[in-house]
């Protein structure tokens, strides 16, 4: 393995996970993200994208045994305390989840909620706090950000409020941004909307990307660069453009083959996994 | 005549205080052996259309005919012909099998159902199953275990054969392959068209999905809001939408983009 690049921003080596006494979900993953690089993981149920991404984070739970290493901005964060990686999260780096309502709290307001994660790490002035919030919110494209911020999540739409959720995970201009299927709980309009807010953003704030998705039209749309995982290993990488087009390995090109529904002649066979690797489930 | 008539279908649903209309003065009709695409977001009505059709629910106003006989506001015990005649394969297979009956028993199920032994010759039920799991390409003896042994893709294998059991001439699948990883989805949409192919069945194919509806339906209707903004084949749908929606619609499905 060639020695760990200086510049980049994530460096993942030999990343492997397991819970308890079961056979590890991660098995010897690397990943590099350059500053400002956006890397999309594509995969499907159980290949071990999300727990990679819970991984960086340190939001495994306690049986989680995490070997490797993981450096964000050449600091290690395997083994770090709870309470030091928090220093981190939500700061250098932060994360955007599946579903918003979940990822909310319901009682307060949602320009208190993206307050909050200001305040924690950069200024603790209120004031100060409500004009970053009306500025991130205008950011992630609401025309009357004031109103937004007066709002409960329940007075908002799904799309409105993953929009929120990245807001908050934005306002500290954090380095790295991971992003766990953002948009799959969303309908088809809103979720064209909440991709375009999510690229102009990364653009502004210049944060780099971890983008998980088993969507990979979605991926090419937001990715520069692809890392495709089965059964917790990393089978492909490479830029988006060559994965896509000319993927090498057999499972990748299985899973390309099956979404290029929009390279079919409608009503025809639809092409399988298993019609490229042998064996296949 | 149609298979299906549907006219003036409105249904609105009342808690308390509040009205929702969820299906306003729908009109449609489908011919046998068609394949039709009912596609939209949440919230446009597509369930509470087929739910309908269906007469899983009853509507506040309009008519549901199925092969002439009005179908909508029927009592159950009158229903016996809809039953035998229709079935529905639904989302989440983990939620519509039962994880405490055996797949034999849960395939078999509309085979003992009075309701529909009314209207179809008395088979001999072991041999449908057998028939039926091999038809959706699973093995003999999955009959004798229980939903949990089961992937995700096949699990949904055993719900369209239960579906199939009593020979019905319409599949209602309502968002069948949203749940699926691609792989999987590529493999059942495969089984399902191969079976609407070779039973001759009609199909009405409900989803969000607008690329999955342009592969497997000819036909497709486009609702917004309750109603039915525009319908006609799928590729003149999709190549040259007339109503703002489908534009809008199609305009926001996620293409592969290409950097270089």
């Amino acid at each position: 393995m060639s020695a760990p690049a200086s510049n980049g921003l994530l460096q993942v080596r030999d990343l492997t996970v397991a819970f308890g006494r079961h056979a590890p979900v991660v098995r010897g993953l690397d990943l590099d993200v350059a500053p400002g690089q956006r890397l999309g993981i594509i995969g499907e149920s159980g290949s071990g994208k999300t727990v990679t991404a819970l991984a960086i984070m340190g939001l495994l739970p306690d049986n989680a045994r995490v070997t490797g290493s993981i450096r964000l901005d050449g600091q290690e964060l395997v083994g770090l305390s709870d309470r030091q990686l928090s220093r981190v999260r939500g700061d250098t780096m932060s994360m955007i989840f599946q579903e918003p309502m979940t990822a909310l709290d319901p009682t307060m307001t949602a320009g208190r909620q993206v307050a909050e994660a200001f305040r924690l790490h950069r200024d603790r002035d209120a004031g100060r706090a409500r004009s970053a919030v009306l500025e991130m919110l205008g950011a992630v494209g609401f025309d009357d950000p004031a109103r937004i911020a007066d709002s409960y999540p329940h007075q908002l739409s799904g799309g409105q409020r993953q929009r929120v959720v990245t807001a908050m995970a934005l306002v500290n201009r954090p380095e790295l941004v991971i992003c766990d299927e953002p948009t799959t709980a969303l309908d088809v309009t809103v979720q064209a909307t909440v991709l375009r807010v999510l690229d102009e953003v990364l653009d502004a704030v210049g944060a780099g990307c971890l983008f998980i998705s088993h969507d990979l039209a979605v991926v090419s749309q937001l990715c520069s660069d692809v890392v495709v995982m089965l059964d917790g290993e990393a089978v492909e990488r490479g830029t988006a453009d060559r994965v896509f087009n000319e993927p090498q390995h057999p499972y990748a090109a299985g899973l390309v083959a099956t979404a290029r529904l929009d390279l079919l002649e409608p009503g025809t066979r639809l092409p399988t996994v298993a019609d490229h690797v042998r064996g296949a489930r | 005549m149609s298979l299906f008539e549907v006219e003036h279908l409105t249904r609105v649903y009342a808690t308390g205080r509040r009205r929702v209309l969820a299906l306003d003065d729908v009109s449609l009709t489908v011919e046998r052996g068609q394949r039709l695409g009912i596609v939209g977001e949440s919230g446009s009505g597509k369930s509470t259309l087929i739910r309908l059709m269906a007469s899983l629910d009853k509507p506040t106003s309009g008519t549901v005919r199925f092969d002439g006989r009005v179908v909508s506001g029927v009592p159950e015990r009158d229903l016996g012909f809809l039953r035998a005649s229709v079935q529905l394969v639904l989302q989440d297979p983990r939620s519509s099998l039962n994880p405490r009956m055996r797949v034999g028993s849960i395939v078999a199920e509309p085979l003992r159902s009075p309701l529909i032994r009314r209207e179809r010759r008395q088979v001999d039920q072991r041999a449908r199953v057998r028939e039926v799991l091999d038809a959706v390409g699973l093995p003999a003896d999955s009959a004798d275990r229980y939903p949990h042994e089961f992937s995700g893709g096949q699990r949904q294998r055993i719900a369209i054969a239960r579906a199939l059991a009593p020979s019905p001439e319409v599949l209602i699948a309502d968002e069948a392959v949203s749940a699926l990883d691609v792989s999987v989805r590529a493999q059942v949409l495969n089984l399902l068209m191969g079976l609407v192919d070779d039973l001759g069945l009609t199909l009405l194919f409900v989803s969000h999905d607008l690329a999955v509806v342009r592969h497997v339906c000819p036909d497709a209707v486009v609702m917004q809001a309750g109603r039915i903004v525009e319908s006609g084949p799928t590729q003149r749908l999709f190549s040259a939408p007339e109503h703002p929606y489908t534009a809008r619609l199609v305009a926001a499905i996620p293409a592969f983009r290409s950097r270089s």
